[in-house]
């Protein structure tokens, strides 16, 4: 028996392992305070990814006829080495993933900035949490996805949730929402009608369906309610926040018959949540609210001022910090947070330090044993990296590592063409995925039952990732094949291939930066500590609430940011008259490269469909369950229509897991948030027409 | 570029705001004679219904380039020199912009020249404040005229308490608005507000005692009243810009591109007549705003300014009325109008179709449907094939309520994380699974969210009744179910 977590989502289930190998693996759900004991079908089936017959078990080389073929591991990894040695500094790209350890994200990053010398790093945790972490940091001090433990939620009077399908991402986490439920305080705010916004039925809340891309001034709408009637914590505002004025004064634009036009929300709904999350905290007698957003809220072009204003919000009714209540971002990977914190991203170092920093560069390079000027500077963003590879004057060459971007990035058929461009493409996988199949090298890793390590789940607290099962032969731990690319390119640092001894490494960079785990560590854990992060030494009993007394600004007090509204990039027009919105299913993780594999989730969702209004089926002539081509000036996908009433009038929504002709990433744009870099991926002008015609 | 605005209210203070973002190089001086600075003249009536603190309705602060000058009244305007002067200093500029809105309208009827104390206007902060004092002490209000502002304002006095007669020139209210069967249906719900609604009424005079209001002698008699309102309507203020030559004709006359004769002074907001005419309405001088100071800024043309139809959303306590486009009373021949006239409810819905799009609409008590009407205009390609369906909003997705677990079908999925059926759970229990705890870990049903205990308990009692477990052929099976725990 071994305890560990789920596989996927930063949910982080706990588990307990049976088996001997993969062949008799099975998982069965734990109690933990996240999970509860429940597990989803994702996690119940979970043992079988390690089943699947195209596992990979080999490293994969590619012919001169073009195909791939079985070859050494030493034969493939002299081979990448030689060839990246013939690059320049910054010809040279590495794109990680969320799913990732904290060890093996760490060691990524310091690949690329010691042994690959480049600075051109980022990761797909970009489409999950960039736009959270940027408004985050710039009025909290710190980007902390959760910064209190999900068992708040249970005693609270009102939950507002935008941009989130938990009930289908996370469904355990429902658990947490049963008691605002009871009480009628879950607002979900989502344009179509989720399995998440049914929780509201029955008395249980309120669910809002505004325009696709119109959460921002739903927010500002609230947050004008809030003010103008007198319904904020004034007393909290003046002790512990900056410039309310700024955001008093911007709101006053936007009264509710206004934000009705725009959102489609009506104004009486607009002050009646208003009111209800007023009354439901702290300052008002209430026993606390909570505002949570997801990926709907985030993914836009004004993303991370859709999250400050939703910030602005929950503090406004004095929310963070306070006993009861809070702001949060509900990551998505499974790693989503210590990925953003330890490295992957292209402006941080270890500890959420920042690369520009002199003093950040300076403590991370006492730590790796080298120059701080070795250091490369910052790099761009995703969607800009991704665009840039084969260019001129671009990477030559990418590494990936538990990503799978040709599914998961904004027009993906334009990602696929940038990495059929390169000269070098270098693929560390489980699986085949899509991304891998284009590989000049595949690289075969291990996963989850398979290794030992560390996640930082969806509160902050870092969690152990226990091995099970030997993996396969053939098969590698990526810490290994960091170590021996490192080795064979003579890399300043030492590169252990020890989980434990990269964490206490990891440990030591991370030591006096916004995300401090110097004092975490696997004897702590493993002996039952709930240690959330930052935890500066090993008595410290770590951070559950880090915003309790101050807020880790230079004044100690959070700032509100005025904001407003400026998308979609996207905007519906004559030619492109229907909104897309796209979204996760139950059954499937992510890109699907692991779901898919999984037989019993794969029986229950098997494709991409397109969720049409009956009205709007109606118009394009449809009569049963026709398949459905969606266009917009990016790409076009093809899915059956699911013909139903969930889903506005004027909007239609696809799932993003698959990879066929049925993938709706060929459709999204890529137009990117100025301040975080997170792309649009969730909102744009399509048009909808029956398949055949 | 040295840019003066003359009018500090809210489509100058955009205008300002907007050119501050489009050229930052600008000098912009933003001259306003009220003595505070900008704020949201739109929330007036709001503030006066004690709906939101006097505070909430500052502006913000435009960006840097701008300076603010409150309490600085434009007196006189020299276009040789290109100098607009105050009272205390001169403003000297390459562009000027007029922004001086409109003053209320007057009446000329017996009793109000001079204006007798308890008798107000509602245009300023000044004037919502002096009304706001006088609302405490008084037993009846009168309001005179029955457009968006005295509609808000009516309701607002009574919100606070305060007994209102409404008095109407037109036979229904909102005449300018809406058609009269749509603005009886408001005259109707106005009344069941406990308003006293007179339509069609002449007022003759104005009643004072010793200065003060006492009365209004209608057509069909006299109401007592202490406060009155006038909100009779308001006319573009044009003085300044008539005293320094430029074309005036029922507003400042500018062209499509919101320039006045002057190619060095442009016009926006209530005080200018564009071509479409003059609106009175805050969204289309905020659009001339927007337009004209990109213009200025060299930016890309933003989309001109709709006069004609703009939306009018009513902001009255206990009071739902927008209306936006074209109104069935001017529709084409072509045109499909549909509507729904349920006066007794207080509701009347309208809908104008043309051809592949929603043209206009006219909710009055049904702010759901006007939340959502207000999303679809003028968007061609998402029209129902019946726009019939139009009257009916979004509100097609009935909330489900648990099912029966008896009359459910068996395809009926129970538990959404572990994707099992009705059907499952009745195969399980056949089996031998004949306990919840004995299906959930046959099933997993449970095990996820654990939502769907109560649904499967109710299987479970449902099963034990039609299918007892001692029914069973093989009690076996059902030891070898049960979990271990």
């Amino acid at each position: 028996m071994t305890d560990t977590h789920c596989p996927y989502c930063a949910l982080q289930c706990a588990q307990r392992l049976s088996g001997t190998g993969a062949a008799d693996l099975a998982a069965e759900p734990r109690d933990f305070p996240t999970n509860r004991g429940g597990m989803c079908q994702k996690g119940w089936t979970s043992p079988e990814l390690l089943r699947t017959p195209d596992r990979l078990t080999v490293p994969l080389q590619r012919n001169a006829s073009g195909s791939l073929e079985p070859v050494g591991w030493d034969e493939a990894l002299d081979d990448v080495a030689a060839r990246l040695r013939t690059m320049g500094r910054d010809e040279v790209a590495v794109f990680g993933g969320g799913g990732l350890t904290n060890e093996k994200a760490y060691q990524l990053g310091k690949l690329a900035r010691l042994a690959l010398r480049t600075r051109l790093i980022d990761y797909n945790g970009r489409f999950c949490m960039a736009a959270a972490a940027a408004a985050a940091n710039r009025t909290l001090g710190l980007d902390r996805g959760l910064p209190f433990p999900l068992t708040d939620l249970a005693d609270a009077d009102a939950v507002l949730l935008l941009g989130s399908n938990l009930a289908d991402t996370m469904p355990p986490s429902v658990q947490h929402l049963a008691a605002v439920r009871e009480r009628g305080g879950l607002v979900v705010v989502d344009p179509r009608r989720s399995a998440t916004a049914a929780l509201t039925d029955e008395g249980a809340g309120l669910h809002l369906a505004p325009v696709p891309g119109t959460d921002i001034v739903l927010l500002l709408g609230l947050l004008h309610v809030v003010l103008a009637e007198g319904l904020a914590d004034e007393t909290y505002l003046a002790e512990r926040v900056d410039r309310v004025d700024d955001v008093r004064a911007a709101v006053a634009e936007w009264w509710p018959e206004r934000v009705a036009a725009t959102t489609g929300v009506p104004a009486t709904a607009v002050r009646r949540v208003a009111r209800l999350l007023a009354d439901a905290s702290g300052h008002r007698g209430g026993r606390g609210a909570f505002v949570l957003t997801g990926r709907g809220s985030e993914q836009h072009v004004d993303g991370a001022d859709t999250v400050t204003a939703a910030i602005d919000l929950a503090l406004a009714l004095g929310l963070v910090g306070a006993e009861r209540g809070g702001y949060g971002a509900l990551t998505g990977q499974g790693n989503g947070q210590g990925g953003r914190e330890h490295g992957l991203k292209a402006d941080q170092l270890p500890g959420y330090r920042s690369i520009a920093d002199p003093a950040a560069r300076e403590h991370v390079a006492r730590v790796w044993g080298v120059d701080p000027e070795l250091l490369p500077g910052p790099g761009v963003p995703a969607v800009e990296l991704l665009a840039s590879l084969g260019r001129p004057g671009g990477p030559r060459a990418l590494l990936v590592h538990g990503s799978n971007p040709v599914v998961s990035a904004p027009d993906a058929r334009a990602v696929r063409s940038r990495l059929e461009s390169l000269d070098l493409l270098v693929v560390c996988d489980v699986v085949p995925s899509e991304t891998a199949l284009l590989a000049d090298y595949v690289l075969p890793v291990t996963q989850w039952a398979e290794e030992e390590g560390t996640m930082t789940g969806i509160e902050g607290r870092v969690l152990r990732r226990r091995r099970a099962i030997e993996p396969p032969p053939g098969v590698r731990d990526e810490l290994w094949v960091m170590a021996e690319l490192a080795r064979r390119l003579d890399a300043p640092g030492t590169w252990s291939t020890d989980p434990r001894e990269v964490f206490d490494e990891l440990r030591r960079a991370s030591a006096g930066g916004r995300a401090d785990y110097a004092g975490i560590s696997y004897d702590r854990l493993d002996a039952g500590e709930a240690l959330y992060w930052p935890c500066p030494d090993e008595t410290h009993p770590g951070t559950p609430r880090p915003f309790a007394d101050r807020f880790p600004t230079a004044s100690g007090r959070a700032r509100m940011v005025a904001v407003r509204p400026s998308g979609p990039a996207d905007v519906v027009r004559p030619d492109a008259p229907v909104w897309l919105v796209t979204g996760r299913l139950l059954e499937h993780y992510q890109s699907g490269a692991q779901t898919r594999r999984v037989e019993r989730l794969n029986r229950s969702q098997a494709g991409a469909y397109v969720e049409i209004h009956p009205s709007l089926a109606a118009r394009i002539g449809l009569d049963g369950h026709e398949d459905v081509v969606v266009t917009s000036a990016r790409g076009t996908m093809t899915a059956p229509a699911r013909v139903s009433t969930q889903v506005r009038p004027d909007t239609v929504f696809v799932p993003f897991h698959f990879a066929g002709d049925d993938l709706v990433n060929a459709v999204t744009n890529d137009a990117t948030d100025p301040v975080s870099g997170m792309p649009e991926l969730k909102v744009c002008a399509v048009t909808v027409e029956r398949a055949g015609r | 570029m040295r840019v003066v605005v003359v009018g500090a209210g809210m489509v100058g203070h955009r205008f300002a705001d907007d050119l501050a973002r489009f050229a930052p190089h600008a000098e912009v001086d933003l001259v306003g004679a009220e003595p505070h600075a900008p704020y949201n003249r739109v929330l007036l009536t709001e503030l006066l219904a004690g709906r939101v603190e006097p505070g909430a309705l500052t502006l913000p602060r435009p960006g840097a380039p701008v300076r603010v000058w409150a309490g600085a009244e434009a007196l006189h305007v020299d276009r040789e020199r290109r100098v607009v002067a105050t009272a205390e200093r001169t403003f000297t500029y390459d562009h000027l912009v007029l922004a001086t809105g409109a003053r209320a309208r007057r009446l000329r009827v017996d009793g109000l020249d001079p204006m007798p104390r308890g008798a107000h206007v509602l245009r300023s902060l000044h004037d919502a404040r002096a009304v706001d004092a006088a609302t405490e002490h008084a037993r009846r209000a009168v309001v005179v005229g029955s457009g968006p502002l005295g509609l808000e304002a009516a309701c607002a006095l009574a919100h606070r308490g305060v007994p209102v007669t409404l008095v109407s020139a037109s036979a229904t209210v909102l005449a300018r608005d809406l058609d009269p069967v749509a603005g009886g249906v408001v005259g109707r719900s106005l009344r069941g507000l406990g308003l006293d609604v007179r339509e069609a009424a002449v007022l003759e005079a104005v009643e004072t005692v010793d200065g003060r209001v006492a009365g209004v002698r209608l057509d069909s008699g006299t109401v007592e009243a202490d406060l009155l309102l006038l909100a009779c309507g308001s006319e573009p203020e044009t003085r300044l810009a008539r005293a320094a030559g430029l074309v005036v004709d029922g507003g400042v006359v500018v062209d499509a591109d919101l320039a006045t004769d002057d190619p060095r002074v442009s016009a926006i907001g209530d005080c200018a007549r564009t071509p479409g005419g003059t609106s009175g309405l805050v969204g289309p001088g905020w659009q001339q705003a927007t337009a004209l100071a990109r213009r200025l800024a060299g930016a890309s043309p933003a989309p001109a300014s709709v006069v004609g139809g703009a939306a009018m959303r009513l902001k009255a306590v206990g009071l739902d009325v927008v209306t936006e486009g074209v109104r069935g009373s001017v529709a084409e021949p072509d045109d499909r109008v549909l509507a729904v006239h349920d006066p007794s409810a207080g509701r009347h819905v309208e809908v104008v179709v043309r051809g592949d799009e929603l043209a206009g609409f006219t909710c009055v008590g049904d702010g759901d449907l006007a939340a959502h009407l207000s999303t679809q205009v003028a968007r061609p390609g998402v029209l129902p094939p019946d726009p019939l369906q139009l009257l009916l909003g979004t509100s097609g997705a009935a909330p489900t309520t648990s099912g029966s677990p008896t009359t459910m079908p068996a395809a009926t999925t129970v538990c959404r994380c572990n994707g099992v059926t009705k059907g499952d759970l009745v195969d399980a229990w056949e089996d031998g699974c004949t306990s919840v705890s004995a299906l959930a870990d046959r099933t997993r049903a449970t095990t996820g969210c654990g939502g769907c205990r109560r649904l499967v308990q109710g299987v479970a009692q449902w099963l034990e009744q039609v299918d007892p477990p001692a029914s069973q052929p093989d009690p076996g099976a059902r030891e070898r179910s049960v979990p271990a725990t």
